[in-house]
């Protein structure tokens, strides 16, 4: 299984300026990009924000091959969905969009590339800790994360091997040689994560 | 005395296209106490569905199963504490993508402290020789590096009983090696399926599974070769 293909950028240890950032930080970093995504009207905006926040990772010390990765992977939906819009909408608004979501991408690679997991997973029970009184547990909230971490390129993984097995088999263009399979293996997949966090006693309610 | 108690226990599940369900396990009831205990028999003759039991991951359908008093159903989150499980495949146990992450992530029900729950995680890596591979993806370590790693996130927090369902099958003969003396070292009380045989003579006491009940239960020497005769036995019968 080609578990490695990752969507955002592993924590890759460090001491820069941004390693050091406060969590806090980096979080309202990602949320400003999230909802900037939304306000952003120009694509010149759009890129000149992205070439910054690229500045930023690079400062990070997490060099352009991780960069480029993050980038890579999401490259063929982006292209799609670029040009779907500029037949639609134009080319202005269509690079505005495929930016926009770059942009998103760029700036969760930034959190996970200098953030620990477990300082991730430390801050997303911090900032769900006002929910106990609802009945929440913030650790499942934090095991959530860390599932979604793990699965992303799981999945992918799946897909690639779906697809090298359908293609030497001749059935490259059969959407469902490719689709049910990947299918079956996530099901397979999170059934076999579910059993082995239980194993471990993680996600169970407090008593 | 402590101890896992299997009392008459049968488990049976239902499946699609069948009318009766099948039953996996059949009135089992046994007394586990021993240092080392190994569970043989061929595949889909009961093994993993015993060990299962253990740490509450299979439910009896009938009877019970209790570890150290606790009722593996009732007091599921007791039994876990005390149980740590060890799959054959390291890959569908281990959840984060690092080593260490992974060993962290086992400390932290029980260690809240960020400094302290690192300091733990390293000294669990490093009793395996795995503090050099702590920051390295899962998958790029090899099968007896990722069998330790999956057993440091289990060991890290310091279980009573270390239940391992077929523990070598995916190792190559230097690995099973490394992984029989790390067994042999341990303080836990182990309990491990295997169809390795050399792995189940280091054991104090042998259990035999053969479709679903416990035929032979005794020393691991008489074990082994009751095993033996019996496949020998299946095969000449066709």
């Amino acid at each position: 299984m080609r578990g490695h293909g990752f969507l955002l950028a592993n924590y890759v240890p460090g001491s820069s300026p941004v390693h050091r950032a406060p969590l806090w930080a980096k979080f309202v970093l990602v949320a400003v990009c999230g909802g900037a995504s939304f306000l952003i009207a120009d694509w010149l905006v759009s890129a000149a924000a992205l070439a910054a926040l690229c500045g930023v990772f690079l400062l990070s010390g997490a060099g352009v091959r991780r960069l480029l990765r993050a980038v890579w992977l999401v490259a063929p939906v982006l292209a799609a969905i670029g040009l779907f819009q500029w037949w639609q909408l134009g080319g202005p608004v269509a690079g505005r969009i495929v930016l926009n979501v770059l942009l998103c991408i760029v700036a969760a690679s930034v959190l996970t590339a200098t953030t620990p997991v477990q300082d991730l997973l430390d801050g997303v029970v911090s900032l769900a800790r006002p929910f106990r009184r609802f009945g929440a547990d913030p650790e499942r909230f934090a095991l959530t994360i860390a599932i979604m971490l793990r699965s992303i390129p799981f999945i992918a993984g799946a897909f690639a091997d779906v697809r090298d097995s359908a293609r030497a088999r001749g059935l490259e263009r059969n959407p469902r040689a490719l689709v049910l399979p990947v299918f079956i293996t996530t099901v397979a997949y999170a059934r076999q994560t579910g059993e082995a966090l239980a194993a471990r006693g993680l996600g169970e309610a407090d008593e | 005395m402590d101890s896992i108690l299997f009392d008459d226990v049968t488990v049976a599940v239902t499946m699609d296209g069948r009318s009766e369900p099948k039953v996996l396990l059949q009135d089992i009831s046994l007394q586990v106490s021993e240092r080392r205990v190994a569970v043989i028999g061929a595949n889909g003759s009961g093994k993993s569905t015993l060990l299962r039991l253990i740490n509450g991951l299979v439910v009896p359908s009938s009877g019970r199963v209790t570890v150290n008093g606790a009722d593996t159903v009732r007091n599921v989150r007791r039994v876990r504490a005390d149980v740590g499980f060890v799959f054959t495949d390291p890959l569908s146990q281990l959840v984060m993508p690092t080593g260490r992450e992974d060993v962290e992530l086992s400390l932290r029900r029980t260690v809240r402290n960020a400094t302290e729950r690192r300091a733990k995680a390293e000294a669990a890596l490093a009793r395996f020789g795995l503090l050099p591979l702590a920051d390295q993806s899962i998958y790029e370590l090899s099968g007896g590096e990722r069998q330790l790693l999956a057993l440091a996130a289990v060991l890290a927090v310091d279980p009573q009983i270390l239940v391992l369902d077929e523990p070598s099958t995916l190792l190559d003969l230097r690995n099973r090696e490394l992984l029989r003396r790390t067994l042999a070292d341990l303080d836990q009380q182990v309990i491990l399926s295997t169809h390795d045989l050399e792995l189940a003579l280091d054991a104090d006491r042998v259990l035999v599974v053969d479709q679903g009940s416990v035929v032979f239960d005794g020393g691991p020497a008489e074990g082994a070769a009751w095993y033996k005769a019996l496949c020998t036995r299946e095969v000449a019968r066709g």
